[in-house]
């Protein structure tokens, strides 16, 4: 482990009208790695993201982004966040979307990083198409090239190989392989064993708890894929 | 940034700022300039008519001096603690996130890009503020305009300070809620305080003081027959009045983005249940935004239910007895606020006790929420052993005695402002057949459905709005028999009479229609 993370969550914690949905979560994740972030419907996966990029609040704890509080401004330079359903402006293209999010993170010429995701990820006709023009694998991967457009230390997705075809989905990992070389970490929350197959790590969440912390083993986390009782603890 | 070209340049926030007056240019530019302009000819037109109507409906005759003493001491701690209920509902919508609804987008790209979440929120709110201020002079003045016909003081004076007062509640309402989801107020800290508040009015109106701030500004909207320090303390009340909206402004970027998130899709959805005048969808949104949810333990556990008992009226009050505080007291506030409206009205405008009607029907939306329960779940009735129009039927009752309830409050408090009891006699006689007409009223608006006229919208308008104007006449025939009979000197209460058994003669015939309606969607979808 680095000396200094990329991203540190200790005791963190989140209820919701009682209920525990992330409790006493601590993790730390490094420069480099790529983490493949598994565990049931509705262990904790989305919360412990969403807390992570500043979009909740904790109950209890923190998560820092390169030692900066989740949420401020230096954490939001650092942290690209891809959420689980993508979200667009319904009057803007696809082109404009990245235009405009290169802008707001101050990438002075993007055109030709635009260019090569559009292209890579099989969206330059769509460039000048509106999102609700798009069917949803379109839809999702113009939200993946959003999340890449803009510099990063850390990504999270949150599942963003659902709907997919196998050639997108190919594209999408050689583009996180890419993150990963010039040195961002990546998170990415999944029930797809090629992620794991892909990933340097693997963190399981059960219940809101951290239940594995490790190599990317599919026999000894394959059960917090379906069935977390027959998962191995670290 | 010259959007659709693909080069960009500058700091995040002068993105920020082209990117939206591209959005805004767009819009404008898509916006069709004939259709616009006819719906302000036709607004204008309804204004004018609505103008006309009431300059004719309320009494020009000189307030007496009696009155304008009374004015003089009491109102503006009344209208403060009208005031302060407004800064009380501005601040519970702030401690649930309120009141600025982002687009999702918005929250997702802006507000997590590494530029000052204050200077990014802060043109939204400041848009709202300015659109509310301006709605509320234009509300100001408009009463201002008949106000001096009646009151000592000169027209500019009375349409100047209403004007103000007007602006002024909106800007006070919006700057507590600002300020309370700026600071992440949590809803209890917020609502004791919006509660102190209310209180504090309340005691100025018990002891004729002025010393509460939403008092203060009542002192603006009677500044014309008021004299000396009360201009002063008018000064202050509008001072603070800023001041809270400047606050509130000030932190707008404290916001937190979880509300934001679910105030985003909610809002989005609200806009187009609106749109489809699908009201019922409307009250489970807006509870939604509210964060308003039934509580897990009821106020009160019934007894275990016999065998052959009434199982719907018993559904009907476990419902009732679920209901979070803040629907109980805001059912309550509106049953005051049609007696103090019906007070008002039976001595200035007469036509206006046409608008108690519509407080109780809001009240109402509420009261049939066991019936619209039934309603959403049609393949749940369908599957019990009886017929759904006996269903429905039965589930008025338990609406309709709640709704009594909340009539009687109104009674009770025309009684108590007005000091008379023919007021309490006229509450008493219409008491019954008003509920039901109310409950049936509200049964036919939440259970309507909102697609049936989808290709003829003004008809569906139409249909929307006749529950509204039903609800608004069943209230207003009693109060207005009575009026005409206190009048011409004949026997208010035997007129009130009247009016109840016309209204308990819509219901004979709004129950079983109401029922066939049911009978009618079960037979069609069997």
């Amino acid at each position: 482990m680095s000396a200094t993370p990329v991203l540190r969550a200790h005791g963190l914690g989140r209820k919701y009208d009682g209920y525990i949905a992330l409790g006493s979560f601590a993790v730390e994740i490094a420069a480099g790695e790529l983490v493949a972030l598994v565990g049931p419907n509705g262990a904790g996966k989305t919360t412990f993201l969403t807390l992570a990029a500043g979009l909740l609040d904790p109950s209890s704890g923190g998560v820092e982004i390169e030692g900066h509080a989740a949420g401020s401004i230096e954490a939001r330079r650092a942290l690209s966040y891809l959420p689980d359903a993508p979200v667009f402006y319904e009057d803007l293209s696809i082109g404009e979307h990245l235009e405009y999010l290169a802008a707001l993170h101050g990438v002075e010429d993007a055109e030709p990083r635009i260019e090569s995701l559009l292209d890579r990820l099989g969206l330059g006709e769509w460039r000048d198409g509106l999102a609700g023009e798009l069917s949803h694998g379109m839809r999702q991967k113009a939200s993946i090239a959003l999340a890449l457009v803009r510099p990063f230390s850390i990504l999270l997705a949150d599942e963003p190989l659902d709907g997919l075809d196998p050639p997108s989905r190919e594209a999408v990992f050689e583009l996180l392989a890419e993150a990963r070389a010039e040195g961002a970490a990546l998170i990415v929350s999944t029930h797809r064993p090629d992620v794991l197959a892909a990933a340097s790590r693997c963190v399981a969440i059960h219940e809101g708890r951290l239940a594995y912390d490790g190599a990317p083993d599919e026999a000894a986390v394959a059960g917090f894929f379906d069935h977390p009782e027959e998962g191995s603890a670290a | 940034m010259s959007t659709g070209q693909g080069t960009v340049a500058g700091s995040p926030l002068a993105a920020l700022r082209t990117m939206r007056r591209a959005r805004r240019r767009r819009y404008v530019e898509r916006l069709d300039v004939m259709e616009v302009l006819y719906r302000v000819y036709v607004a204008a037109i309804f204004a004018a008519i609505a103008l006309g109507v009431l300059a004719g409906a309320i009494n020009e005759a000189p307030a007496s001096a009696t009155a304008v003493e009374w004015l003089r001491g009491h109102g503006p701690a009344l209208l403060g603690i009208a005031v302060a209920v407004g800064v009380l509902a501005g601040l519970r919508t702030g401690a649930h996130g309120g009141p600025l609804a982002i687009e999702a987008a918005e929250v997702q790209y802006v507000l997590l890009a590494p530029l000052p979440r204050s200077a990014a929120l802060r043109p939204a709110a400041v848009r709202q503020l300015r659109t509310s201020a301006l709605a509320g002079a234009v509300i100001g003045a408009v009463i201002g305009n008949f106000v001096f016909r009646r009151l000592p003081g000169s027209p500019v004076e009375w349409i100047a300070c209403l004007a103000l007062f007007g602006a002024l509640v909106p800007v006070c309402v919006l700057g507590a809620a600002l300020l309370a989801s700026g600071r992440r107020w949590r809803p209890l800290p917020a609502g004791i305080g919006g509660l102190l508040l209310v209180a504090w009015s309340a005691a100025d109106a018990a002891f004729g003081w002025t010393s509460s701030p939403a008092t203060m500004l009542g002192e603006l909207a009677t500044l014309p027959v008021q004299s000396g320090i009360d201009a002063a303390l008018a000064a202050a009340g509008v001072a603070i009045a800023l001041a809270l909206a400047g606050l509130g402004l000030l932190g707008v970027g404290g916001i937190l983005l979880e509300a934001a998130r679910r105030r985003a899709a909610l809002a989005a959805e609200l806009r187009f249940s609106a749109s489809v005048q699908d009201l019922r969808t409307v009250v489970l949104l807006r509870r939604q935004l509210a964060s308003e949810r039934s509580r897990r333990r009821p106020w009160l556990r019934l007894p275990p239910a016999r065998p052959g008992g009434h199982p719907v009226w018993r559904r009907g009050w476990q419902s009732f007895l679920r209901w979070p505080p803040a629907r109980i007291a805001r059912v309550a506030l509106l049953g005051v606020a049609a007696g103090a409206l019906a007070v008002g009205a039976w001595s200035a405008a007469p036509l206006a006790l046409l608008l108690p009607g519509l407080l109780l029907f809001v009240a109402g939306l509420d009261l049939v929420e066991p019936l619209a329960q039934e309603s959403d779940h049609p393949t749940r009735r369908q599957l019990l052993p009886v017929a759904s129009g006996g269903l429905i039927r039965r589930h008025l009752a338990a609406p309709a005695a709640a709704t009594a309830v909340v009539v009687l409050l109104a009674t009770a408090t025309a009684t108590a402002i007005s000091r008379d009891p023919v007021a309490l006699g006229i509450g008493l006689l219409a008491c019954v057949p008003v509920a039901l007409a109310l409950a049936c009223s509200a049964a036919f608006s939440a259970t309507a459905d909102p697609y049936a006229y989808v290709l003829s919208p003004e008809l569906g308008a139409a249909v929307s709005a006749a529950p509204l104007v039903a609800a608004s006449v069943v209230v207003g025939v009693p109060l207005l028999f009575a009026w005409a009979a206190h009048r011409h000197g004949g026997s208010v209460l035997s007129a009130a009479a009247g009016g109840a058994a016309f209204v308990a003669l819509v219901v004979a015939a709004a129950v079983p229609f109401l029922a066939r309606q049911f009978d009618n969607r079960d037979a069609v979808s069997e």
